[in-house]
């Protein structure tokens, strides 16, 4: 949508000196360490300073898939994909099915939107604490839940059942912000076009797939980008609920955090360099989904 | 659709969403619950509704926890931030949407690679490190201001609907280009650069993972890693963490209860896609 046109005002000056400005702050403290994460993956480098740092060419990666690491790492792998395919596909799904709901002329509907978005603006912290103490083993409402059925668990503390829970809190936080977009797309389709469906004798489910679902499209591959994008670099819930050394809950993030700076407090000499090679790996992994979702979901679109 | 057939499609519709309110609702009465609770109280009876309530929990939470420090910490980090990002994505926003500066195209494009970036977590810590701003407020500022995410993009697909006459207007007037953006962008884009302000002001309040590698002194804590390092002091104290989380929710409840239409129709608006 870019028109280059002639610069109508008189002097250029303070064009130049504001997008300068804009410019070095976001290439200082933004763009070169973020290029600089794959420069250094090839480097030995320490978090201390005054430590000679070496080129190694590719040994941090080809020790990112050594049979020492291998499992720790396919295991954070694993994770990170199911953690982002799941909490993905949960938010986009139940998401769009909220948003219908609340888009009926129900009363307060504006109240319920608000509560559903609440929990981004609680932020992680605040939402972990509720969440452990929801699941507290020793005692809380989600183990009174199972005293019903005759059984208990340690919830957080049970490796089979970590991630899953802090998918399950992940979605619980995160479905707001999906709800409020499909919201806004829903608020966009002509109420004409559910009547000529009624009229044709569509049922409510015929309705949702051949109307809603086509003229959202937009909405859902924003919901599915911004899913993926989010749900494989985030590590704040994990980190809050179970910490950053949890095997259950390992995620290339927190894997990152673990390596780059000792994760348990404390810990300095940490191998950065190597880090950083899980941050490139991170972020190859992160493209070529989103890249393969974007494809999939634009082929859709234009099909529909 | 008459008004007998759309009746009872209605009656299931507040039942579905009793129970979401229910899911989200919930967990808030319970934390309040439990705030209010002794230590003996909530370990011989966790659920149940409190008979006793303890306010003084509150008064112990505030005084142990020095929420107040991390409260202005949080507020000046998400301010600030907050602030150096939008202003970044309006200089550059406006001149790119408008072709004021040679290869707009590509700048667009530099625009939308700034949300793939890779983490760089470790980068940072060494930049930090380097210019002597380590463990700095400044430098934390710095960093979380320059993650603008969608700004730039959100900005520059903005201001494209505003009229280019306006410039042209403007300059007859003799209006420069920096009054131009104080005096007629900035109040114009509004919607835009409020939507951009709260989606950088929600991430900066909600990170850190940045904030426990670059900000190793505890006075300088933003809220996050204060409620999260009270978590770690006071474990299984759970009516005094319950309060000491609702010292943090509240504020934040209250504010959003006033700012909620900003807020959601904010983000609506900006990210519909």
């Amino acid at each position: 949508m870019t028109t280059t046109g002639s610069f109508p005002f008189a002097r250029k000056g303070t064009m130049r000196l504001t997008f300068g400005a804009g410019i070095a702050i976001l290439a200082v403290f933004g763009l070169v360490p973020a290029v600089a994460v794959l420069v250094i993956s090839f480097t030995d480098i320490t978090g201390l300073p005054g430590i000679p740092i070496d080129w190694i060419g590719l040994r941090n990666y080809l020790e990112f898939f050594s049979a020492a690491h291998l499992g720790d790492n396919l295991n954070a792998l694993r994770n990170t994909v199911v953690f982002a395919g799941v909490s993905t596909v949960v938010q986009v799904v139940g998401g769009l099915l909220i948003a219908v709901l609340l888009n009926q002329r129900l009363r307060g509907r504006t109240l319920y939107r608000a509560i559903v978005f609440m929990p981004t603006v609680l932020g992680v912290t605040v939402i972990g604490l509720i969440w452990s103490l929801i699941f507290n083993p020793s005692g809380g409402p989600g183990a009174s839940v199972l005293a019903l059925f005759g059984t208990h668990s340690a919830f957080f503390g049970d490796p089979n059942l970590a991630l899953g829970l802090v998918i399950f809190v992940q979605i619980w936080a995160g479905l707001g912000i999906s709800v409020v977009i499909f919201l806004a797309g829903l608020q966009a389709i002509p109420d004409e076009l559910y009547e000529a469906a009624a009229l044709d004798g569509a049922s409510g489910w015929q309705r949702l797939r051949l109307v809603t679902v086509p003229v959202l499209a937009p909405s859902i591959t924003t919901n599915v980008l911004l899913g993926i994008v989010n749900a494989m670099q985030s590590y704040q819930l994990a980190y809050v609920l179970t910490g950053s050394a949890n095997r259950a809950t390992q995620l290339l993030s927190t894997l990152i955090y673990v390596q780059g700076f000792g994760g348990t407090g404390g810990g300095v000499a940490e191998s950065q360099g190597y880090a950083a090679s899980i941050s490139i790996v991170q972020f190859v992994l992160v493209g070529v989904v989103s890249l393969i979702a974007l494809r999939i979901l634009r082929r859709r679109e234009a099909r529909l | 659709m008459t008004a007998t057939r759309r009746r009872p499609r209605h009656v299931l519709g507040y039942v579905l969403v009793a129970v979401l309110v229910f899911f989200y609702v919930f967990p808030l009465l319970f934390l309040l619950n439990t705030a209010l609770k002794s230590n003996g109280q909530f370990s011989t009876d966790p659920v149940g509704v409190v008979t006793d309530p303890q306010f003084g929990n509150f008064v112990q939470a505030w005084v142990r926890g020095n929420f107040g420090q991390y409260i202005l910490n949080s507020v000046l980090y998400t301010l600030a931030a907050g602030g150096i990002g939008t202003f970044i994505s309006i200089v550059l926003g406006f001149p790119v949407a408008r072709g004021y500066i040679r290869g707009a195209r590509w700048w667009n494009i530099v625009f939308v690679l700034v949300l793939f970036l890779p983490n760089a977590l470790i980068t940072q810590f060494q930049l930090l490190l380097h210019l002597n701003l380590y463990g700095t407020q400044l430098g934390y500022i710095l960093i979380m201001g320059a993650g603008v995410g969608v700004g730039p993009l959100l900005m520059s697909g903005f201001i494209t609907s505003l009229p280019r006459e306006l410039d042209e207007a403007a300059t007859l007037d003799g209006i420069g280009y920096g009054r131009f953006l104080w005096s007629f962008v900035l109040p114009l884009a509004r919607p835009a650069i409020v939507t951009v302000f709260i989606l950088q002001a929600i991430w900066v309040w909600n990170e850190i993972i940045l904030a426990t590698v670059l900000l190793p002194d505890q006075s300088e804590s933003p809220l996050t890693l204060g409620l999260y390092a009270f978590e770690g002091t006071y474990t299984n104290q759970w009516g005094l963490l319950a309060a000491a989380t609702l010292i943090v929710a509240t504020p934040l409840i209250v504010a959003y209860v006033f700012l909620q239409k900003y807020i959601v129709n904010g983000i609506a608006g900006g990210l519909k896609g």
